[in-house]
C-alpha cells in the first residue's frame, strides 16, 4: 500500500510540471494582454506535432527537435500577438474571439498537413525507467524524467527571469496594473510581445517534451486547456506562483482520485474541488482582492 | 432611428413569417434552431450587460433540456407544463452556482462559469440514470394540443412547431427588451460601466448581478426545452464547448452594445456556416469560420451591429468631401 | 453539402500534387453508364469526433472511385455510377437530422452510413418513418423501432468473446484480471461483455472501472491496475490511442503477463514504444489489412490489399479501423442491390437480410440481436482471434459467436442490464 501511495505522489508530480507549464503561459498572456487564450491547447499540440516530423519523421535528435519546436511555436505566439491580439488592445473580447479563431485555423490546417486518422505515434528518446529515492518498486519512466526536469527548469528560468530582470520587472508590473505601468513608460506593445513568446514557447515545450507520451492528435489541446483553466482559477487570481502551487495541488488531487476511485469520478471531483476553493477562498489561494 | 429600429424588427418578423415558403426541408430545420439559438444569445447578452460573460450558458440550455425531457418521460408531466417547469429548473440551478461563480470578476467569471457548466456535463455523462448516460435521453415527445372543434394539433409536425418557436422567440426577446428598457436594465448597464460606483450609491451589485443571471438562464433554459421537444432527443454532446463557442462568436460578431447585436450574429453566422456546407469544403470549414471571425473583428471591432452606422459615417464623410472638392 | 467531386477539388484545388494524377482518372465518363445512384454519408469530419468519420469518407471515396472505374454497378439490367454525398454533423444530434432529411428528402440518397451512438441515434426514427436503409458501427444503437438501420460490419461487442474463450481454452492457469475502459457508449457494452465472458470461463475480475474520455495521462491508471496484481491486463474496447498508451504504461511500470484488447491498431509502433517480448501472445480481433491472409476468396471485402496502398498512399497517416469499414457496408449494400435488381432501400434491405443470411466483411454471417438489440439487425459470423505471435499479427482462429452465445446469454444479459445497456432500458 505504501508503494502504491509513494508511485501515486511520483504520477502526480510529474502531472503537476506540464500541467504548471500550460497554466503558467496562460497566467501570463491574460495578465498582460488581458485575453484568455482559448487557443492556447492548440500551441501545445502544434508543440507536438512539430516533434513528430523534426524527430520521428526526419531524424533530428529529440533535444534539437524541442528546441526547434519551442522556437516554431514562440513564432506563431508572435505571429499570433502582431497580427491578431495587438489590434484589439482594451478590447479582451475581441481578442478571445481571435483566439479562437486561431484554434480553428490550427486545429484544420494540423488535420490536413498531418492526416487524421490514429494518433501520432513518436518513439520514446529515452528508453526504459530509473528508480527514485534507491526505492525499486518506485519507478519513473526516463521520457517522464526528462519532463520534469525540463519543465520545472523552464519555471525556474522564468522566475529568475521575473525577478532578477529589468524586463522581468516591467512584464510583472504590466501585469499588475497594465495602466499604472504605461504611466512609467513601460512600452504595453513590448511586454506584451514578450508575455505571449513565453507564453507560447511553454505551450510548445511541453507540446513537445509530452509528444513521445501522450496521444498526438489534431483535438488533443482541448484536455490539456481544461485542466489549465481549473488549475489557474484555483491558484487565484493573476498569480503566477498561484498557479505553479495549484497545478501540484490539482495534479495530486486528481491523481490520487484516479488511482484509489476512478477517472470518471476524478474528473468530476477536480471542478467540484475548484468550486468550493472558490467559496472557500473567493480569489483562489494565491489571488488578491482587487485584480480581476 | 427608433423608427428604423422599429422598422427593422417589423421587417425581420415578416420575413420570419414567410421564410418557410422559400426553404428546403433541412433549411427550414436550420431556421428553426436559429430561431431558438436567438433566444440564447439574446439571452447570453443580458448576462453580459453586467460585464461578466459566462461560458456555462449552453450547459443551462442543456438543463432545460434534461429537465423538460424528464419532467415528461419520468413524472409524466404535460410538454406545456413541463417546459415552463424546466426553465425554472435552469433558473434554481443558475442561482446556486451564483454563490460561488460571482466570487469571480470578468475572464475569470468566464472560466469558472466554463468549469461549473463541464460538472454539470460531466454528472450528465456519468450518471446512467437518470440522465441517460452517454446517450442521454431519446424519444422525447413533441407538444400536443387539442383544439375543441380543429381536433389534436400535433406540433412534431414542423410548421407547426416552427411557428410556436417564432412565436416563443417574439415573446422571449419582447420581455427581454422590455427588460433592458427598465429600471433592472439601467441599474445593470451602471454596474458594468461603473461597478464601485454603482455600489456606492447603495446598489447591490451582487444582487443585480445574480438577478441578470438567473433570468437569463431562464430563458435559455426554456430554449433548451423546445429545442428537445423538437429534436427528439438530449444528451451531453449536444451542450458542449463547441457549441458554446458558436454561441459566443455569435454575441460578439454580432455585437453586444445593441439588443440587435446577437440576433443578427446569430442569423448571418448561422447563414455563413450553412453557405459553407454548400460551396462544399467540408473539412475546411471550420478555417474559413475563424478567417472570417477574425477579420470582421479586426474591420468591425464593435460587432456586425456597427455597420450600418460605419456605412452612414462613411457616406457622409464622402458627401462632405465631394463639394469641398 | 458537397459530392464526390468534393474530393477532387479538395485536394487539387489546394494544388496537392501527388494525388492529382491518380485523382483524375476514374472521374472519366464512361459512355455506357447513364444512371447515378446517390450514397449518403452522415458522420462526423470536423470537431473531436472527426477521427472515426474523415477517414471512413476517404475509404468510401475511394470504394467508389474504383467501382466507378470498373464500370460502375450492374442492377437489374441497368448500370448505374455511385455519387457520393457527405454531410459533416459534427457529432451532433441537431446537425445528424438535418443532414439526414437533406440527403434523404433533397439529395435522394439510397442509403445512408453513420457513425453511431449520437448521430445514429438522432436519426433512427426519421429513417423508420421515412423507409430509408442506414447503417451504424454501434450495434448497441439498435432497438425493435430501428427497422430501418442495420449494423452489418463491427458486431462490437460480440466479437470480444471470441478472445476470451480463445484464452480461457489455451491458457487456462490464467484465473485474475485487471480491466479498464473509458466510459462511453464504446466503452459501457464492451465492458458489460467481457465481464460476461470473463464470468463464463470462471475468470475473476480484480479491478474494474472506468476512465475519462479526457484522460491524458494513463500512468496513474495502470498503476491501480497492477496494484491487483492480475494476471491478465484487459483493456477492453478502449480507443486504439488509449491502448496504445495503455501497453505502453503496462510495459514502463514493469508488467510482464498476458494482455487482451479489442484493437492493436499501429503495433509496430506500440513494439518501438515497448518491445517485441513485451507484446508476445498479446490477444485482440483485429488482422493486419495487408495481411495476405485477407485475399481468400470468403472475404467479402474486394481487394483488401490494394485497397489499403491506395488508401495510405493517399492520405498518409490516416488509416484506422473506420478507414475501410464505412466501404465494407458499401461492399455489402452493392452486393445485396444486384441481388434484388433495384436500388432502392426496401428490397436493397430485404435481399440483404435474405434467408437471415449475410456476408460480412470477415466471411458468411447471420443476421442476429434480437434477445439483446431487440431485433436482428447485427450481422454476425464467424470473428478473427489474433494472437502477436513472432512480432506479427496472426489470425489463430475465427471464433464462433453463436455457439458462445448460447451458454452466455444469461450472464450477458446480466451484466448489460446491470450497466443499464439493454435497449429497454433506455430513458
Amino acid at each position: 500500500m505504501l508503494d502504491l501511495i509513494l508511485q501515486t505522489c511520483v504520477n502526480a508530480l510529474y502531472a503537476s510540471s506540464y500541467t504548471a507549464l500550460m497554466a503558467v503561459g496562460l497566467v501570463l498572456i491574460f495578465g498582460v494582454m488581458g485575453i484568455i487564450n482559448f487557443a492556447h491547447g492548440e500551441l501545445l499540440m502544434v508543440g507536438a506535432y512539430v516533434v513528430f516530423f523534426l524527430y520521428a519523421t526526419f531524424g533530428w535528435p529529440f533535444p534539437l527537435a524541442v528546441a526547434g519546436s519551442i522556437v516554431i511555436v514562440a513564432l506563431i505566439g508572435v505571429l499570433m500577438e502582431r497580427a491578431l491580439f495587438k489590434p484589439m488592445r482594451g478590447n479582451p473580447l475581441g481578442g478571445l474571439i481571435m483566439s479562437v479563431g486561431a484554434l480553428f485555423i490550427l486545429q484544420v490546417a494540423t488535420v490536413d498537413i498531418a492526416g487524421l486518422g490514429l494518433a501520432k505515434n513518436i518513439p520514446p528518446a529515452y528508453d526504459g525507467s530509473v528508480a527514485l529515492f534507491g526505492i525499486e518498486t518506485l519507478t519513473l519512466p526516463r521520457q517522464r524524467l526528462i519532463v520534469m526536469v525540463a519543465a520545472t527548469a523552464g519555471l525556474v528560468l522564468l522566475w529568475l527571469f521575473l525577478t532578477r530582470t529589468k524586463l522581468g520587472w516591467a512584464l510583472r508590473a504590466c501585469a499588475q496594473d497594465p495602466e499604472a505601468a504605461a504611466l512609467q513608460g513601460i512600452s504595453l506593445d513590448r511586454t506584451a510581445l514578450i508575455a505571449m513568446v513565453i507564453g507560447a514557447a511553454f505551450a510548445g515545450g511541453a507540446g513537445a517534451l509530452l509528444a513521445p507520451i501522450v496521444q498526438v492528435t489534431p483535438y488533443m489541446g482541448h484536455a490539456y486547456v481544461v485542466t489549465a483553466f481549473i488549475v489557474i482559477i484555483v491558484g487565484g487570481v493573476g498569480s503566477l506562483e498561484g498557479a505553479v502551487v495549484a497545478s501540484v495541488i490539482f495534479t495530486f488531487f486528481d491523481t490520487f482520485v484516479t488511482t484509489f476511485i476512478d477517472g470518471s469520478t476524478a474528473a468530476i471531483l477536480g471542478l467540484l474541488l475548484m468550486l468550493v476553493v472558490l467559496v472557500v477562498k473567493p480569489t483562489g489561494l494565491f489571488g488578491s482582492a482587487e485584480k480581476a | 432611428m427608433a423608427h428604423e429600429a422599429r422598422l427593422g424588427w417589423l421587417l425581420a418578423f415578416a420575413f420570419a413569417c414567410v421564410a418557410p415558403n422559400f426553404l428546403s426541408v433541412s433549411m427550414r430545420d436550420v431556421a428553426l434552431y436559429m430561431l431558438l439559438y436567438i433566444v440564447v444569445a439574446q439571452s447570453f447578452r443580458m448576462i453580459t450587460l453586467t460585464g461578466d460573460w459566462s461560458l456555462g450558458h449552453v450547459v443551462t440550455m442543456g438543463v432545460g433540456a434534461y429537465a423538460s425531457a424528464l419532467l415528461v418521460k419520468k413524472l409524466g408531466f404535460s410538454v406545456w407544463i413541463a417546459m415552463p417547469s424546466a426553465a425554472l429548473v435552469g433558473a434554481l440551478i443558475a442561482y446556486i452556482l451564483s454563490f460561488p461563480l460571482f466570487r469571480l470578476k470578468g475572464n475569470y467569471f468566464l472560466i469558472g462559469s466554463f468549469a461549473a457548466g463541464e460538472a454539470i456535463r460531466l454528472t450528465w455523462f456519468k450518471y446512467r440514470d437518470p440522465f441517460g448516460g452517454p446517450t442521454g435521453i431519446l424519444r422525447i415527445p413533441a407538444p400536443e394540443l387539442t383544439v375543441p372543434g380543429l381536433g389534436t394539433l400535433d406540433f412534431s409536425d414542423w410548421s407547426l412547431f416552427y411557428y410556436l418557436a417564432l412565436g416563443f422567440t417574439v415573446l422571449c426577446l419582447w420581455l427581454m427588451w422590455r427588460l433592458e428598457r427598465s429600471r433592472i436594465g439601467l441599474t445593470l448597464n451602471a454596474i458594468h460601466w461603473r461597478d464601485l460606483l454603482a455600489e456606492s450609491v447603495g446598489v447591490d451589485v451582487r444582487r443585480y448581478k445574480t438577478l441578470a443571471f438567473v433570468i437569463a438562464s431562464f430563458f435559455a433554459a426554456f430554449a433548451g426545452a423546445m429545442f428537445s421537444h423538437y429534436l427528439g432527443s438530449a444528451n451531453p454532446n449536444q451542450f458542449g464547448l463547441a457549441v458554446m463557442l458558436y454561441v459566443l462568436v455569435w454575441v460578439i460578431v454580432g455585437g453586444t452594445r445593441t439588443f440587435a447585436g446577437p440576433v443578427i450574429g446569430t442569423v448571418l453566422l448561422t447563414a455563413l456556416s450553412e453557405i459553407l456546407r454548400v460551396v462544399g469544403v467540408d473539412e475546411y470549414r471550420p478555417a474559413i469560420y475563424g478567417i472570417i471571425l477574425i477579420l470582421t473583428i479586426l474591420f468591425l471591432p464593435q460587432g456586425l451591429e456597427s455597420l450600418p452606422g460605419r456605412v452612414r459615417d462613411w457616406c457622409a464623410r464622402r458627401k462632405g468631401v465631394v463639394p469641398a472638392a | 453539402m458537397s459530392k464526390i467531386r468534393k474530393g477532387m477539388k479538395r485536394r487539387q484545388f489546394l494544388g496537392t500534387a501527388a494525388s492529382a494524377a491518380a485523382f483524375t482518372a476514374p472521374y472519366v465518363k464512361r459512355g455506357h453508364a447513364a444512371e447515378t445512384v446517390r450514397i449518403g454519408f452522415n458522420a462526423p469530419v470536423t470537431g473531436d469526433v472527426a477521427a472515426w468519420g474523415l477517414p471512413g469518407l476517404y475509404g468510401c471515396e475511394i470504394w467508389a472511385e474504383k467501382l466507378n472505374a470498373a464500370g460502375g454497378i450492374n442492377v437489374g439490367g441497368t448500370t448505374y455510377n455511385v455519387e457520393l454525398v457527405s454531410y459533416d454533423n459534427e457529432y451532433l444530434s441537431d446537425k445528424a437530422l438535418t443532414g439526414a432529411k437533406q440527403l434523404v428528402l433533397e439529395d435522394g440518397v439510397k442509403i445512408v452510413l453513420q457513425l453511431g451512438g449520437t448521430d445514429a441515434l438522432a436519426t433512427a426514427e426519421f429513417m423508420t418513418k421515412n423507409k430509408m436503409l442506414s447503417s451504424t458501427l454501434v450495434p448497441s444503437d439498435l432497438s425493435p423501432e430501428t427497422t430501418y438501420l442495420v449494423a452489418p460490419c463491427e458486431v462490437h461487442p460480440l466479437y470480444n468473446s471470441t478472445g476470451v474463450e480463445w484464452l480461457a481454452r489455451n491458457k487456462p492457469e490464467l484465473k485474475t484480471v485487471a480491466m479498464v475502459t473509458q466510459d462511453d457508449t464504446i466503452g459501457r457494452p464492451s465492458v458489460a461483455l467481457y465481464r460476461a465472458a470473463f464470468e463464463v470461463t470462471g475468470m475473476e475480475l480484480v479491478h474494474d472501472s472506468f476512465f475519462d474520455l479526457a484522460t491524458t495521462d494513463f500512468a496513474p491508471i495502470m498503476t491501480a491496475m497492477l496494484a491487483s496484481k492480475p494476471d491478465v491486463l484487459c483493456f477492453d474496447t478502449a480507443y486504439p490511442d488509449f491502448i496504445n498508451l495503455l501497453n505502453e504504461q503496462a510495459f514502463l511500470q514493469g508488467y510482464e503477463g498476458t494482455i487482451i484488447s479489442c484493437t492493436l491498431d499501429n503495433y509496430p509502433v506500440i513494439m518501438e514504444k515497448t518491445s517485441a517480448a513485451f507484446l508476445e501472445g498479446h490477444i485482440f480481433q483485429f488482422p493486419d489489412f495487408d495481411d495476405q491472409a485477407l485475399n481468400q476468396p470468403q472475404i467479402n471485402f474486394k481487394n483488401a490489399n490494394d485497397f489499403y496502398a491506395e488508401y495510405t498512399a493517399r492520405y498518409p497517416g490516416s488509416w484506422n479501423a473506420v478507414s475501410w469499414e464505412y466501404a465494407a457496408i458499401l461492399e455489402l449494400w452493392k452486393t445485396a442491390a444486384e441481388k434484388a435488381g433495384s436500388v432502392e432501400p426496401d428490397p436493397v434491405l430485404e435481399a440483404m437480410k435474405a434467408g437471415g443470411k449475410g456476408d460480412h466483411a470477415f466471411g458468411p454471417a447471420s443476421w442476429w440481436g434480437e434477445e439483446l438489440f431487440g431485433i436482428n439487425n447485427a450481422l454476425v459470423g464467424a470473428w478473427p482471434v489474433v494472437q502477436m505471435q513472432n512480432g506479427k499479427a496472426t489470425i489463430v482462429e475465427y471464433g464462433d459467436i453463436p455457439t458462445w452465445w448460447e451458454k452466455a446469454k444469461d450472464a450477458t444479459i446480466k451484466h448489460f442490464e446491470e450497466l443499464g445497456e439493454m435497449w429497454y432500458q433506455r430513458t
